[in-house]
């Protein structure tokens, strides 16, 4: 009953009408952004489907003609400009245009002379977003009059075009991929490009979680020391560990909720975008479908079981960030000191985070590997990949370490809340000195 | 009359510091001792030790016949603390709060309602007991506090400068509840403050305490007797001199 007291307190104390409405606008953004996403990529697909090219034909020949004609055929909207000068930049702003493809004076000779004839591609970059640039890419209309001039050089020297693709694709590459011991008749790159966009939203999920939760649970003891309001609860006939047990159950519940949220709304936001894939180009599913497929025959796909696996490990991780919460919201005496508590949790939980997303841990030299597998938050990290590639020991290992610096950070909590050191130690963050504080 | 409390040589000692020196003292049932003395002097150290927050370097305080070295749980029962500029949780209101440590002391529904009526009697606060702690004036918030600490009748209720930062009514109010609580229920209290002159007027005994010692206990109206002095503050004074001159 008394620790039911305590539990709602503190879940009051963190769910708060603000949170609740950071969440809601949490889903409200996560849907906004899936419907620009979706909007851009229909725009994307929209334009590859149908690109709009810009042409200055400065040759002007039956056979340019025959090739704009081409791409008009091929469903591209063809705009034709005069230019006068090499100035690109000067004649793109004038057109108002973001691309343009210069076919110069003497295309036609070169062809007919055999030689290599020169196209010019002019494209407009506004700015380093992957979307933002592949409709200004002129690479695929390059790409069509590329293969009909091929096809002209095939008629000239009396080729066919099976022999001309003998020529450019001599050999044909039966790609397959080996997990352990299955093999899936798929490249590694498709594997691994479908593995990224499947597995990459954990991670995230996970690291705002634990900087979230970690930062509402410091503040929360911060606070009570703060006001002195923990003094008050100290003296209570309430035991010390229902105290900590309350505070870190309240935070749980807080991260669990704000989990739920941040799924839902990631899911609203890779669903908006498939939706703008899949319904304007089918083929992309059936290629989606069989990658599936591969990730099932080689075992990628995670089972209910393994996926309960890295839940566990992940409400580890959880339980380690908020015992060391604890631990920094008692050594912190002031409010500024509170907002800077955090950094320690920030460091070991961003460093392992970004050498995971870059390299195989696994795979590094032993004195790095050791250091890296050291840190806690490595393991939560590598729990899916640990699983999918059959590391079954390897994920064991990392659970039963956090498991184990989970009940080593407990132990100090606990420490500290029975002795009178939450009240007379401070560690005063981003200041040099450590101090111990006395009073009247 | 039963000694409530019995300090026997309360000693606090921090890495260089002696933040209480050997503090002996005791409490009878219904009195209001007070320890008196400026900022720095040991009050609140040894309050917290009393309270079971702080662990005694050497010797040991008894409540009701509990230590708080070998029982500070059992302690925790028969005390109620309000230390010095103490806050509430500003987004709970203040019927919310009191039912909340009224939970603490007890799971039985009835009496933490018997609790939390007569910590709205006296509060004094009545519909504004529904409003946020943080919407409330300083003020406000002490008397909270104090009907808080009061409500559960414990046998000793420990205030850490009940008064600091209230206006002279407020200040007055709070210090007739003590002591009509201590007169008409028999509860103890110890006090802390710098104020001497306040003091005087609440407290049945007082002890002066300078640089972690107490030096010397009794009536005020012994006190400024046995020092020749008009007030407390000249009595602290002369204690202190005397002190240094031995």
């Amino acid at each position: 009953m008394k620790f039911i007291n305590l539990l709602k307190k503190e879940l009051s104390e963190i769910i708060t009408v603000q949170m609740i409405a950071t969440m809601g606008v949490l889903i409200v953004v996560f849907m906004m952004m899936g419907n620009l996403m979706s909007g851009a990529i229909d725009s994307v697909v929209e334009d590859a489907t149908n690109p709009k090219i810009n042409i200055c034909d400065l040759d002007d020949t039956e056979l340019t003609d025959s090739l704009i004609n081409g791409l008009k055929d091929a469903g591209a909207e063809i705009t034709e400009i005069s230019v006068n000068s090499d100035n690109y930049a000067a004649v793109l702003k004038e057109n108002k245009i973001k691309n343009l493809i210069i076919i110069p004076d003497g295309f036609t000779e070169s062809v007919e002379n055999k030689e290599k004839p020169k196209l010019i591609s002019v494209s407009k970059m506004e700015s380093a977003a992957t979307l933002a640039n592949i409709t200004n890419d002129n690479s695929g209309a390059a790409s069509f009059i590329n293969n009909c001039v091929t096809n002209i050089v095939a008629q000239q020297t009396g080729m066919s075009m099976e022999d001309i693709d003998l020529i450019t694709n001599p050999i044909e590459v039966d790609e397959n991929t080996v997990v352990a011991d299955k093999t899936a008749n798929i490249s590694i790159s498709t594997i691994t490009a479908k593995l990224a966009s499947q597995s990459s939203m954990l991670p995230i999920v996970l690291f705002v979680l634990i900087m979230l939760t970690s930062q509402s649970l410091i503040t929360s003891v911060s606070n009570e020391k703060i006001d002195k309001t923990l003094e008050t609860l100290l003296s209570a006939p309430v035991s010390r560990v229902s105290i900590i047990t309350a505070k870190m159950l309240a935070a749980a519940i807080a991260a669990l909720l704000n989990a739920v949220v941040m799924m839902v709304g990631f899911l609203v936001f890779m669903k908006d975008i498939t939706n703008g894939v899949t319904e304007q180009l089918g083929e992309v599913v059936g290629e989606s479908l069989s990658v599936d497929k591969a990730l099932d025959v080689l075992g990628l796909n995670l089972s209910v079981g393994q996926y309960i696996l890295v839940g566990i490990q992940f409400f580890v991780t959880m339980m380690i960030c908020l015992s060391v919460s604890i631990i920094l919201g008692s050594l912190v005496n002031d409010a500024k000191s509170a907002q800077t508590a955090i950094l320690p949790i920030t460091i070991i939980v961003m460093f392992p985070y970004v050498i995971t997303l870059l390299t195989d841990v696994n795979a590094l030299s032993t004195v790095p590997r050791i250091l890296i597998n050291a840190i806690p938050f490595t393991h939560s990290f590598t729990a899916m990949s640990n699983l999918m590639f059959g590391n079954v020991k390897m994920f064991a290992i990392g659970l039963g370490y956090q498991i184990l610096v989970f009940a080593v950070c407990l132990f100090i909590a606990l420490k500290l809340f029975k002795s009178d050191k939450i009240l007379t130690l401070s560690l005063n963050f981003g200041k040099k000195k450590k101090k111990v504080q006395t009073e009247d | 009359m039963a000694k409530i409390l019995e300090v026997k040589g309360l000693t606090k000692q921090y890495d260089k510091v002696l933040a209480a020196d050997k503090v002996s003292f005791d409490i009878e049932e219904g009195e209001i001792f007070a320890l008196i003395g400026p900022n720095g002097a040991g009050k609140t150290t040894t309050i917290r030790m009393i309270s079971t927050l702080l662990i005694p370097t050497d010797g040991d305080a008894v409540i009701a016949g509990n230590s708080v070295v070998k029982h500070p749980e059992k302690i925790r029962e028969d005390i109620t603390y309000l230390p010095d500029e103490a806050g509430a949780y500003k987004n709970m209101t203040g019927i919310k709060y009191l039912r909340f440590m009224a939970g603490l002391f007890t799971s039985d529904i009835e009496k933490i309602n018997a609790y939390v009526e007569r910590a709205k009697n006296m509060c004094g606060l009545g519909d504004r007991l529904n409003d946020k702690i943080g919407t409330y004036s300083r003020g406000m918030a002490r008397k909270l506090l104090l009907s808080r600490a009061v409500m559960t009748k414990p046998k000793l209720a420990i205030l850490d400068e009940p008064t600091s930062g209230l206006d002279v009514l407020n200040a007055i109010e709070i210090r007739k509840m003590i002591k009509k609580l201590a007169a008409e229920e028999k509860m103890s209290f110890l006090l802390s403050s710098h104020n001497m002159l306040e003091i005087e007027f609440v407290s049945d005994r007082v002890g002066i305490i300078a640089k972690g010692h107490l030096m010397v206990t009794g009536k005020p109206e012994e006190l400024k007797e046995r020092y020749g002095a008009s007030n407390l503050e000249e009595v602290f004074e002369r204690v202190v001199k005397n002190s240094e001159v031995h």
